[in-house]
């Protein structure tokens, strides 16, 4: 807009990123073996230039580093889709997990995986499009369901999302007795980790959360107006079919990325969001990349506590981004889903 | 771009449901033309058909010659503003920003609003009044505030029409009549605007013409005083209103009035009133108010009853001023007493020139009520009207007190006639 704006806009992102780099250092850094920042990027830059490794930059490099970055990444494509979802339903408690959209990835996820089991190579184009396949079509059901009593509100929302959420969740424990023998590492994947963080699932999200985000960075403008009302939206010159639609698209992408490579995390695309307006605004020009990169913060630092605190037992990171995402979903439906 | 509006024999609904059948209507730049009608009679989905809301089924419905299928919502969106009932702000954008958003259609898909666009802003928010609001977030004004900001964000598309869906149902009196006189300003600039109101008198004061939505379709369109008459108002509203000339601005002016009573309100039948010189005009009030069709025997223009009876609407045979009742007169005076249940015979003298009205009632006698004896301070023919009335007496005419016993009188007079309250 002006430039005053344009400028606190630069200056805002640029704290963010900040802000984030150093998360992720202090995520780096800590672990079994704790290691300084000087090692840290020591380690990086002779795997950059290709210099020969030193002692400990195994653990950073091929263990920690992939492992980080990944959290990052999924904590970005959740918080975006949180924030496409709470625009499109102009509600301030929709969210990936509780639309159910999660669990439709991981169906689709899971169906990817036992029918891919014994061609492991497959497995990455495989489990992100059986994912993304199952986010879509669920978030279709539930707003068609939602909107059986004709208008959608947020009542109906919440309840078509979780009932298709309990739906799909007894399918996926079906489909997991059938193929009893990977049960468990599907089971841990469920719950929501980045134990199994590796530099290809680094690679594979990395496109995904840049198209998912690129396609609504370019329609701000229209996230705005849909904040209007559909009917006002539409007056004021927004396709309001067509954008729905590519939103919704987008916003699987992200949940099929997030999906794929760390199972069911919820809370992080209901709570960022809305950390960022109360800071920043509701401008979604603002808004989204913001949440992106809080919801990359949120998440390296809940994967971190999730690694560290009851070392060497490893919580999946799903379990206290619930923990901490349950009580705030409750304050948030006490205090009124009527205002944001 | 000149910015026609035209329906053409369009039937407009939702899917599954027809709402308003073969409207057609033009509204052309420079006119504002307002839709009335109860509630729920498709005024609203009238306007929706050009926003694609509502979908037009039959007919058509043009914007500036084309088609509004060939438009594109972003084109439509800089042709067409719209100012709804309700704006909708749960969330903190400002004043300011909120305008800015009627700049949409015409920005490009990775341009942000510039200098030129915020200028704009200011202006239609200093017009409607909402400049000192710009840095206010939407979320904490007030209903009347957000309507005014959803004028000038329609204004900041800078469209060739406007539709205002009751686009001032929640402005207090002051900022009504200023965003009224803004839109009169702004049609008279070239913008073709089309109004839904609520208010029949500010339908009435700014619209150039008027059309009645009412049971599915648009009636005729016409300048307001042709359109806003009393039985219009009952028939569509179900309402008794008087309808008359506001003295000041000299535009159509609609008091509703209260029945007197739910009972009396509910009488039906018709009554012919003989008056004049304002013997009437009480009279022919209440019996109106009553529920009953009312008719006025020959009146001067000029004359008080004659302009009470015009302005209830009444059914009645003008005379010229200082005219006489005639013998065409006299014959339609006759022919509405035959078809009267009841006809009351007000205390007015009685002369040459309006004798003619008693001649009229030679053969209704026994459903007539005259009001207060004949006397020599009533005879000015000379003789003539008091053998007119002894007559009308003989043969079972009643004479009552006053006024209030004539009304029960015509209350006894049309229930035996057969004619039953109306029920509810």
């Amino acid at each position: 807009m002006t430039a005053p704006t344009r400028i606190r806009r630069a200056t805002l992102i640029a704290v963010l990123l900040a802000a984030l780099a150093l998360a992720m250092l202090v995520a780096v850094g800590f672990g079994a073996v704790s290691v300084g920042p000087g090692e840290i990027t020591g380690a990086v830059s002779r795997a950059i230039t290709g210099e020969a490794r030193a002692a400990g930059d195994a653990v950073i490099v091929d263990i920690r580093l992939p492992r980080v970055l990944l959290a990052a990444l999924v904590g970005a494509c959740l918080a975006s889709a949180g924030v496409l979802y709470q625009a499109l339903f102009r509600n301030p408690l929709a969210d990936p997990y509780i639309l159910g959209m999660s669990a439709g990835a991981g169906l689709g996820a899971v169906i990817a995986l036992t029918a891919t089991a014994s061609v492991t190579a497959l497995r990455f184009g495989v489990v992100p499009a059986g994912a993304f396949v199952g986010a879509l079509l669920t978030i279709v059901l539930v707003v068609r369901l939602a909107s059986l009593r004709g208008t959608l509100d947020v009542t109906s929302l919440l309840l078509a999302g979780v009932a298709i959420s309990y739906a799909l969740s007894a399918l996926t424990s079906f489909v997991m007795v059938f193929f009893r023998e990977s049960m468990a590492s599907v089971v841990f994947w469920m719950m929501g980790g980045l134990t199994a963080a590796s530099w290809p699932y680094v690679f594979m999200v990395t496109p995904m959360l840049a198209i998912g985000l690129a396609i609504p960075m370019t329609a701000t403008r229209e996230l705005n107006l849909m904040l209007l009302g559909e009917e006002r939206a539409g007056e004021l010159g927004v396709d309001v079919e067509r954008f729905k639609q590519v939103l919704l698209g987008a916003g699987a992408l992200l949940v099929a990325a997030a999906v794929a490579v760390s199972g069911l995390i919820g809370f992080v695309g209901l709570m960022t969001p809305h950390m960022v307006r109360l800071v920043i605004g509701p401008d979604h020009r603002m808004l989204l990349p913001a949440s992106a990169i809080g919801g990359a913060i949120v998440m390296v630092l809940a994967d971190l506590a999730a690694r560290t605190v009851l070392a060497p037992v490893e919580i999946p990171v799903g379990i206290v981004t619930a923990l901490i995402g349950a009580p705030f979903f409750i304050w948030l439906l006490v205090r009124g889903s009527g205002r944001r | 771009m000149s910015g026609r509006l035209v329906y053409a024999e369009a039937t407009v609904g939702y899917p599954g449901v027809t709402v308003v059948r073969d409207t057609s209507l033009e509204v052309a730049p420079g006119e504002v033309v307002g839709l009335i009608g109860p509630n729920g009679a498709g005024k609203s989905t009238l306007l929706r058909a050009v926003t694609g809301t509502a979908q037009v089924t039959g007919g058509a419905v043009r914007l500036a010659g084309r088609e509004l299928a060939d438009y594109a919502p972003r084109e439509r969106a800089r042709t067409v503003g719209v100012v709804p009932q309700a704006v909708s702000a749960a969330f903190a954008f400002s004043a300011r920003e909120f305008v800015l958003m009627g700049r949409h259609p015409h920005l490009a898909r990775l341009q942000h609003t510039g200098a030129a666009d915020l200028e704009l802003a200011e202006r239609v928010m200093e017009r409607t009044d909402t400049l000192r609001l710009a840095d206010e977030p939407v979320d904490t004004l007030s209903g009347g505030d957000l309507q005014r900001l959803a004028l000038a964000q329609a204004l900041a598309q800078e469209p060739s029409v406007l539709l205002l869906d009751e686009a001032t149902s929640h402005l207090d009196l002051n900022h009504r009549l200023q965003v009224l006189d803004l839109v009169r300003d702004l049609a008279d600039g070239g913008l073709a605007v089309l109004a839904v109101f609520h208010d029949l008198d500010l339908a009435a004061r700014f619209s150039d013409r008027l059309g009645v939505v009412a049971a599915g379709s648009l009636g005729p369109v016409g300048p307001p005083p042709q359109v806003l008459t009393a039985r219009l108002l009952a028939d569509v509203f179900g309402v008794r209103a008087v309808v008359g000339t506001d003295a000041v601005t000299g535009s159509v002016a609609v008091t509703p009035v209260l029945r007197e009573g739910a009972v009396t309100g509910e009488r039906s039948g018709r009554v012919l009133v003989v008056g004049g010189s304002g013997t009437a005009a009480g009279l022919l009030r209440s019996l109106h108010l009553a529920g009953y069709e009312v008719a006025a025997a020959a009146l001067n223009r000029g004359d008080v009853d004659h302009a009470v009876a015009e302005t209830l609407g009444l059914e009645r045979v003008d005379l010229p001023a200082f005219g006489e009742v005639d013998e065409a007169a006299v014959r339609a005076v006759a022919r509405m007493a035959q078809t009267a249940d009841a006809i009351v015979v007000c205390e007015v003298p009685f002369g040459r020139a309006n004798l003619g009205n008693l001649r009229a009632l030679a053969g209704a006698a026994t459903r007539t009520v005259m009001i207060g004896a004949f006397g020599p301070e009533r005879e000015f023919s000379g003789g003539e009207a008091s053998e007119l009335v002894e007559s009308l007496v003989r043969d079972g005419a009643l004479v009552v007190a006053d006024t209030r016993a004539a009304v029960d009188a015509v209350g006894r007079l049309t229930a035996r006639e057969g004619s039953p309250p109306s029920g509810r």
